[in-house]
């Protein structure tokens, strides 16, 4: 568990330095999570510890997003004005981007599938 | 201790404390948690939700302002970046199943996410959402813990971006079985992915559930997702914004 999480803040560290002096519009996390990708690609192998806390984060993400969220007391007059903008605006939202992403995958699959070379069949 | 503290003295000192703060997100998530596994993990019963409703009414019952709550919550939320991180552990876990599909996946996450943002900001404006709300749809297709990092640099809300992200998850997880079954997409990895970009976190839960591969390539989906939108979010705006008047 430690070792785990000593790995991934060395790791948010230096995303944090790298955001802070060469790429101050990626946020430091997100480059901390593409140093640590190269650096699996590179050793070729998730390290027990690191996958045991990587899953726990990934379980319980939704804890550490609560005390943002609370702030939505802040917003509740203006929400309420605009409640019928904000939840057309995500419904729509959410069909059209899981629709649009699986039929694009689906008939470009379907494509290489037809007229690519060696792909395997699922 | 001889003399008796009034109670109310106690709450003075109690609720100055960050411990406060903790023990009710902890709490309220935790029994959010309890009722989401005994409903068969059913997307309605969103843990996250149930906390957020929770807390923000104890904490309005005790006139307690927000920015005291955070004080002592800004512990959990600080393992955001941290969490964020992690994601790099199914990401890569996804690349080694992917052979073959990259380009296949970079091509359709681009789609996805794009037309994500653009009628999510397009239907809010047209319906006349104040800019608050608008700014706020830029990033909420993307994880929670990345789009907070991506509205802090696009000068947005985080908190509203969390929010919308939390009920965009909501949404996606509960209405993406029947879409994808009306558009009769079978592949487990081409559903998984679609969840993944359109109902991040819980639709990741949801898809584990339901089969391993969509769940590996869900998560995947999320974290590139993730990072494409970090990338391109800021440059793309800072191109726009003149044009878009926001």
């Amino acid at each position: 568990m430690i070792e785990g999480l000593v790995q991934l803040f060395l790791w948010q560290g230096l995303g944090e330095l790298a955001s802070k002096f060469l790429l101050p519009s990626i946020p430091g996390p997100v480059l901390g999570l593409i140093f640590l990708v190269v650096f699996l690609i590179i050793k070729g192998e998730v390290n027990e510890p690191l996958g045991q806390v990587a899953d726990s984060f990934r379980q319980h993400l939704g804890l550490l997003f609560v005390p943002a969220s609370v702030g939505v007391v802040l917003f509740l007059p203006e929400l309420q004005t605009h409640a019928l903008a904000v939840s057309t605006a995500l419904i729509v939202s959410v069909i059209l981007t899981i629709g649009v992403t699986a039929v694009v995958l689906k008939v470009f699959w379907y494509f290489s599938l037809k007229f690519g070379k060696g792909q395997r069949h699922e | 201790m001889n003399e008796r503290l009034p109670i109310s003295e106690i709450w003075v000192y109690l609720s100055g404390d960050p411990l406060f703060a903790l023990i009710i997100t902890l709490a309220t998530y935790q029994l959010g948690y309890i009722l989401y596994v005994r409903a068969n993990r059913n997307p309605i019963v969103n843990p996250v939700a149930i906390s957020v409703v929770l807390t923000c009414l104890i904490i309005s019952a005790l006139n307690m302002p927000y920015e005291k709550y955070f004080e002592g919550a800004q512990f959990v939320h600080f393992l955001l970046g941290t969490a964020t991180v992690a994601l790099a552990v199914p990401i890569y876990n996804g690349f080694r199943r992917m052979k073959g599909k990259i380009f296949h996946m970079w091509v359709a996450l681009t789609a996805g996410s794009t037309v994500s943002i653009v009628s999510a900001v397009a239907i809010a404006q047209w319906m006349g959402a104040s800019n608050n709300m608008v700014g706020s749809m830029y990033a909420k297709s993307v994880t929670a813990p990345i789009a907070m990092g991506i509205a802090e640099r696009i000068n947005v809300s985080p908190t509203l971006t969390a929010v919308f992200t939390v009920i965009t998850g909501m949404l996606g997880a509960i209405l993406a079985p029947y879409i994808l079954n009306a558009l009769k997409v079978q592949q487990w990895w081409i559903r998984g992915t679609a969840i993944g970009v359109g109902a991040h976190g819980l639709g990741i839960t949801r898809a584990f559930s339901v089969n391993e591969e969509a769940g590996i390539f869900a998560s995947m989906a999320m974290g590139l997702n993730g990072v494409i939108s970090a990338i391109g979010l800021p440059i793309v705006l800072t191109h726009l914004r003149p044009y878009l008047g926001i």
